[in-house]
């Protein structure tokens, strides 16, 4: 510690009172190379404590002109341990750059102009390398790719339809009222990730009954981008980091770098994977005799009894749960890829071809993806970065969830007993279900429900190096974004469906959707680097944003149908819906980074915002942020195992505006005989309704042990959201029933822990390991208004409650036993937050066989399983028949939980944690050599491979409403979820 | 000099994206306050419009309601408990001020007076080429609904009180006592009248058929009246309900003609009745017995029921249903002449207890019964009355409302051991 003191006392010496350095100017040139003798292009080459420096040409050569002697030369390479090299004097150097066996040295994009050496972010950023990422197995869409991958994360998908749709939280729930979800930002540009429904509602009418949400469960935007562009992922969890997104970044931000091409040679990549998905895991069917049937309170009737006696002799007892999600989908994903240029021009192009089939027939994914990355250096002082991104992609993703019609797949096939027929007869033609609205294996074979996508993002950076001089430097950075997309969705119910034909239903139904979605950013700042002889770099940066968002979505309905075409105008009634959204949002940021010899980074920034949304658009809204990271290993002599260690800690504001509906009271539009009318809506808007203001500060230290191969991090969060907007009741003689006010806060805290290990490294047996651990709990903090109860249908079917001092994603229920109920008459049955989460990635290598697995532990969390109470009620649960649960063992498990129906909520709400090996991928490299140098590697990989889960349905990871809001973790029969098995070739060139 | 062009074109960037923010209506549906401001003409007919599809909105709850406490009918659903247990004071069970029976007709009944506040207001502030009088026109017609709104929703509250004055949601006035409310109400059906007066030969607005006969200044002021008349008999002001029934709709002569009344369609976009439904269902209005009892088969008024298989629910039992609305088209009325008519013959008892048989003479023969044979004391008239009432104003929301005015709420007839005759509904937890 004294060590410590004099080392600052001395800087601050040296920093105030500024030396006289010896000048000797020289030139030092040199080359760099990996450990395996090729040459590193691109490598950057610094002399320390200055903004001197310049890169390696293609040969891996560099010539530095030095400001003085003695210096250090600084040679980084993203992937490589980054060298420091004394120099007297000038000559010729040959460096050698070792593998990054950790990630200290991996530049981490946190910023709108500016990167930082991990080794000095003062936050838990986490990062994914492309390795990571799509190294190990083939996901089907980018945020399936992110499981278990970054602490600090909670991504739960929604079903298993094709196409996605996931809900991701970082460090807890931050808003009561609108999503939690984060920002993404690929290559600069900000993308839009929303949820837009399909209109299905007018046959599911799931929106009817003790739900007003129309539960389409449609996929989110984030899944058209491809997972094999990305080179890396940086995860800002929270306001300490994300500050500078300003009201972007509630949710976090979530930053996409794509590949960039290198100069030197061109190199092409194709690759070929082939395999399989199935069902994840079969419940079985219930399994009748003569008795379970005469004794059923559902089917013990004479014609139901003379059913099953008749099928059973005939042998037609059928298994409904392989019949529907039976289907081996078969997966195809082929890629293309090519990078290279000189050193003006360098270029990436990747190209994605997926075509996978659901485990339902019918259902299934095509995505084609083509992307061109192209970096230019227009002049010595300006640089410009072009990306551009085109994506087509068609899902067809069944016809499940909740319904208050008997349509959907799920529902009628809760409803059906195993004696029922439903195959179709030798002409093809569909039998009416006599259990149920609908046949379900007609609705896979006959019901469309689909959604298209042709979305184009494109975005462009200009670097211009304004001024530079030896020790200081000035850089403008334009950086432009825009992301549009058109969204095509066709929900076609047949008029020869049981639910649509004979009068029942509407006699077709086509629903055509067609939505035009552009979010376009952009963002000017100035960067100032100056660098003092002392050792101090000081970094500012000021600049401003922009950024809006249009959306308009058009639905139409067709119905009463002739034929089975699905053209709008094929039907008679046609009616239609339109809905658009548009925000503007302006700010700027200013920021001022200190780093003490990489000793004591500080920082601190302000980033003030209006927005459109904002009751009063013009009002500016500001979200300071402060940070500082000591890295003590670079300041006094440390035990030798002791290679790294690093405090740090990091403060910032962010925000979440209100939802675009907020500020405004409208008319609804209705009629009247034949006559339009105006009636005032319900909702009093409020006109100075202000964002919600997130607050987090974390604390951190990080250690690294024997030379950094075992490297440990633990981080501690609190993070707070005030002025949360609710809708709250008001006194209905006003006109209205609820007003949108600012009126709760809550509070998130946190651990995240990460240890990683480089466990074998030898000539060719590698083992790397990291395993991470973290957890979350939240409060409602502050509730103006009275608890209430929120995101399911009923409080008996198990509800979510906001209420002060309690989990805003607590789940309720009622209770049979008076002594348990509190004051709201409830029981507090679960949470959905899990307790803690744990993923444990491994790394093995040898020789030219690698593998890779990833196992994800989620301990505790709860779900309302509502698929078992369908099943109960139609009494055709797998384990209907089992009898251990009542405690005095006299009802089977059917009628047990039947039994507490209404008085307690207790068996529907159910455990959702589980272990899973998310992804495991074996790849040999073989030994033949393609042309010159290209490589040809084999492999094979699975996804969800091992799953172990008390839960009681298909997956615990599954959400009826949706990836938005609170309520992830609902269950109404979804589209069950899969495993995957691939088959891959790869030929690089 | 390149260096100075791009730094140039970054300060103007700067300037470009530092400028205000413009404002953004929202494009899906108009803003109150955009229309308040200066609302077009078809904008302004477009909340006429509003006012007369709020007039339904949630009706069918009041008109329910009042009737199962009145003991015109029961509602028997297998999907609400609350109508057989609560709203008829099962056991010990009270009505809830939270419970949507009386909350949501209470609540729509605001939103119709929030409707007419608004239109007010647009009206005040409109630069459209409207004359005077069609002004007054529009107001009017909305004054008179506004007043009609708040006498249903003091109906349910009665004593408790209602808010009157409610312009301002973020202050809105105190609750006044059951008396001042009547007033306010008198008063602004008298504005109205004024109004209607001043209002020319033709509303610039149109109204739809369910108005017919009343679409005009000069005729929608006979239904003005008409609720003039009602508040004043709610008042004891009987010769005020005199005179205010000489220029009503009133019509001696033609006692069964009806009365305006809200519009419905059974069409896509629109809103169907209500208070029908399917006679002969499990789910079902199902008639009180003593109603039943107190219908003369040969009575033209026979037909508002229908008998049916016996049908029990929660320890009620009943074998007719009612069909005063025959489908769901129906309009349902606001008031009908020979409503009336009976105002008529009680504003007359104890003062020309002659006009009064005469009025009771009107209603009976024109639904197929004998003169009037009774006493002519003023209480025999005025059970007389109170019986031509319960039989005419069947399933539209009076006979509670009567009994209670007449301090005869004891005489309701009890079905089970410990049910309740509610005097009024507890006022919504939302106003505590």
């Amino acid at each position: 510690m004294k060590n410590f003191i004099q080392k600052l006392t001395l800087s601050l010496v040296l920093f105030l009172g500024t030396t006289a350095a010896a000048i000797a100017q020289g030139s030092v040139t040199g080359n760099v190379s990996d450990n395996e003798g090729n040459a590193l292009i691109g490598a950057s080459v610094l002399e320390k404590g200055t903004t001197n420096g310049t890169v390696t040409d293609l040969d891996g050569n560099f010539t530095i002109t030095m400001n003085s002697f003695p210096a250090t030369l600084e040679i980084s390479y993203t992937g490589y341990e980054t060298q420091s090299l004394e120099v007297t004097s000038g000559g010729n150097v040959s460096i050698t750059l070792e593998n990054s066996a950790t990630q200290l040295d991996v530049v981490v994009v946190t910023g709108l102009a500016s990167n930082i050496k991990r080794s000095n972010l003062a936050n838990n950023v986490a990062s994914i390398s492309s390795k990571e990422l799509t190294g190990i197995a083939v996901s089907n869409t980018t945020e399936t790719a992110l499981y278990g991958k970054a602490s600090g994360t909670n991504i739960v998908a929604s079903s298993g339809a094709p196409g996605g749709g996931i809900s991701m939280k970082l460090r807890g729930t931050t808003s009561i009222n609108g999503s939690s979800q984060p920002l993404f930002i690929i290559d600069g540009i900000f993308i839009d990730n929303s949820s837009i429904p399909a209109g299905l509602n007018i046959v599911s009418r799931a929106a009817s009954g003790g739900s007003s949400s129309n539960q389409d469960n449609p996929s989110n935007r984030l899944a058209d981008i491809d997972p094999n562009d990305i080179e890396t992922i940086e995860i800002l969890k929270g306001a300490s980091a994300a500050a500078i997104y300003g009201n972007r970044a509630a949710g976090g931000v979530v930053i996409i770098t794509t590949k960039k091409g290198k100069a030197g040679k061109t190199n092409i990549n194709f690759g070929q994977s082939i395999g399989w998905t199935e069902m994840l895991n079969p419940l079985g069917v219930r399994q009748f005799t003569s008795e379970t049937v005469a004794n059923s309170s559902r089917f013990g009737n004479p014609t139901d009894i003379a059913a099953f006696e008749a099928a059973q002799a005939a042998g037609q007892i059928f298994n409904y749960e392989e019949e529907l999600y039976g289907n081996k989908g078969l997966l195809s994903n082929t890629r293309l890829s090519m990078s290279g240029g000189n050193e003006k021009t360098q270029f990436f192009f990747g190209s994605t071809f997926k075509n996978e089939e659901g485990i339902v027939e019918n259902t299934g994914y095509d995505k084609a993806s083509l992307r061109l990355n192209v970096g230019h250096k227009i002049n010595s002082w300006l640089d410009v970065d072009l990306t551009s991104n085109y994506v087509r992609s068609s899902a067809d993703r069944g016809f499940f969830n909740n319904d208050n019609s008997g349509t959907t797949m799920g529902i009628s096939f809760t409803s059906t007993p195993s004696w029922a027929n439903l195959l179709p007869d030798e002409n093809g033609n569909y039998p009416a279900n006599p259990y149920g609205t609908s046949n379900f294996l007609e609705t896979a074979a006959k019901v469309t429900n689909n959604e298209t996508v042709n979305r184009f993002m494109g975005g462009a950076k200009l670097t211009a190096k304004l001024f530079t001089n030896d020790n200081s430097s000035l850089k403008a950075i334009v950086n432009t974004g825009f992301d549009t997309y058109n969204l095509y969705t066709l929900a076609s119910f047949p008029n020869t469906v049981q639910f649509q034909r004979d009068g029942n239903g509407l006699n077709g139904v086509a629903v055509h959707g067609n939505s035009n979605v552009t979010r376009r950013n952009a963002s000017a700042f100035l960067l100032y680097t100056n660098s003092m002889s002392n050792g101090l770099l000081s970094r500012t940066q000021v600049g401003v944003t922009y950024d809006d968002y249009d959306r308009n979505s058009i639905i139409s309905e067709s119905f009463d149908f002739v034929n089975t075409l699905t053209n709008l105008d094929q039907g008679v009634n046609i009616g239609g819906t339109q809905f658009r959204q548009i925000s503007v949002n302006k700010g700027f940021f200013v920021q001022e980074e200190l780093n003490y010899n990489d000793q004591i980074i500080a920082t601190v920034g302000l980033r003030g915002d209006k927005s459109s949304l904002n009751g009063d658009p013009n009002k500016m809204f500001y979200y300071p942020k402060a940070s500082l990271a000591v890295n003590i290993h670079e300041m006094v002599g440390l035990p030798s195992v002791l290679s790294n260690l690093k405090v740090r800690t990091a403060y910032g504001q962010s925000s979440k505006t209100p939802e675009f509906l907020d500020k405004y009271s409208l008319y609804n539009q209705s009629a009247i005989g034949g006559l339009p009318a105006y009636t005032p809506s319900s909702l009093y808007g409020n006109p100075v309704i202000t964002p919600e203001r997130q607050t987090e500060i974390e604390f951190g230290a990080d250690f690294g042990f024997l030379n950094n191969r075992l490297l440990l991090d633990a981080t501690y969060y609190i993070k707070t959201v005030d002025d949360l907007i609710l809708r709250a009741q008001v006194p209905s003689s006003s006109g209205y029933s609820v007003q949108v006010t600012n009126g709760a806060s809550l509070e998130n805290k946190g651990i995240e822990l990460g240890l990683s290990a480089s466990i074998i490294e030898s000539d060719n047996l590698n083992w790397n390991a990291r395993l991470s651990w973290w957890t979350n709990s939240a409060l409602v903090t502050e509730l103006s208004i009275p608890s209430y109860t929120t995101g399911g249908f009923a409080d008996f079917l198990g509800n979510y409650r906001i209420k002060e001092g309690h989990s805003p994603t607590e789940i309720i229920g009622v209770i049979d036993n008076p002594d348990l109920r509190d004051e709201d008459d409830l029981y507090v049955y679960g949470d959905a937050e899990p307790d803690w989460q744990m993923s444990w990635f491994n790394g093995l290598s040898f020789g030219d066989l690698e593998i890779n697995w990833l196992l994800h532990w989620k301990q505790g969390g709860e779900n309302i399983n509502l698929s078992a109470l369908l099943f109960d009620l139609n009494e055709t649960t797998h384990d209907y028949d089992d009898t251990d649960l009542d405690p005095s063992g006299q009802l089977n498990n059917g009628d047990y939980r039947l039994s507490l129906l209404g008085t307690s909520t207790a068996p529907y709400i159910q455990d959702a944690g589980y272990i899973r090996l998310r992804e495991i991928g074996a790849y040999y490299k073989l030994p033949v050599t393609l042309g010159d140098s290209g490589t040809l590697t084999l492999g094979v990989s699975g996804t969800n491979l091992i799953n172990i889960f008390e839960y009681d349905s298909y997956d615990p990871e599954v959400s009826n409403f949706g990836s938005g809001g609170l309520s992830t973790g609902v269950e109404v029969t979804p589209f069950p979820s899969s495993k995957r098995v691939n088959f891959h070739i790869k030929a690089n060139f | 000099m390149k260096k100075l062009n791009i730094l140039f074109m970054f300060a103007i960037g700067l300037f470009l994206v530092s400028c205000e923010i413009e404002p953004i209506s929202n494009p899906n549906d108009p803003a109150q306050g955009d229309v308040t401001q200066d609302a077009s003409i078809s904008e302004l007919n477009a909340l006429t419009s509003g006012i007369e599809d709020l007039l339904r909105s949630e009706v069918g709850f009041y008109y329910d309601v009042v009737s199962i406490i009145g003991r015109d009918y029961w509602f028997f659903t297998g999907s609400d408990p609350r109508y057989t247990g609560e709203v008829l004071g099962k056991g010990s069970s009270q009505l809830d001020n939270a419970g949507f029976y009386g909350n949501r007709p209470y609540a729509a009944r605001y939103r119709t007076v929030k409707a007419v506040n608004l239109l007010t207001e647009a009206l005040a502030n409109t630069t459209a080429p409207l004359t005077d009088a069609e002004k007054s026109g529009y107001l009017g017609f909305a004054k008179t609904m506004q007043a009609y709104e708040l006498h249903l929703a003091l109906n349910l509250q009665y004593q408790n009180g209602i808010r009157v004055d409610v312009s301002d949601p973020n202050a809105l006035g105190d609750f006044v006592s059951y008396d001042e409310a009547l007033s306010f109400i008198a008063n602004l059906l008298n504005e109205a009248n004024t109004d209607l007066g001043a209002a020319g030969d033709a509303f610039r607005f149109t109204l739809t058929s369910a108005f017919e006969g009343f679409n005009t200044p000069a005729s929608f002021a006979t239904f003005n009246r008409g609720i003039a008349a009602r508040i004043a008999l709610y008042q004891g002001d009987m010769s005020a309900a005199s005179g205010y029934l000489a220029s009503s709709f009133m019509d001696m002569s033609n006692p069964l003609s009806g009365g305006p009344a809200r519009f419905y369609a059974n069409a896509a976009g629109d809103q169907a009745n209500p208070l029908f439904r399917v006679p002969g269902n499990s789910d079902g209005i199902i008639a009180h017995p003593s109603w039943v009892a107190a219908v003369d088969p040969a009575d033209a008024r026979a037909a508002k029921i229908a008998s049916r298989e016996e049908i029990s629910l929660d320890d009620l039992t009943g074998d007719h249903d009612v069909v005063v609305f025959g489908s769901l088209d129906d309009n349902v009325p606001f008031m009908t002449n020979e409503e009336l008519i009976l105002i008529s013959a009680e504003a007359n008892v104890g003062s020309d207890n002659s006009a009064a048989v005469a009025a009771i003479d009107a209603i009976r023969t024109a639904n197929g019964l004998a003169a009037y044979g009774g006493g002519t004391s003023d209480s025999e008239l005025m059970d007389e009355i109170a019986a031509q009432r319960q039989l005419s104003l069947f399933g539209l929301g009076h006979r509670w409302v009567d009994m209670r005015r007449w301090n005869r709420l004891d005489e309701v007839p009890l079905d089970r051991v410990d049910d309740d005759v509610w005097v009024q509904f507890p006022r919504p937890v939302s106003e505590n």
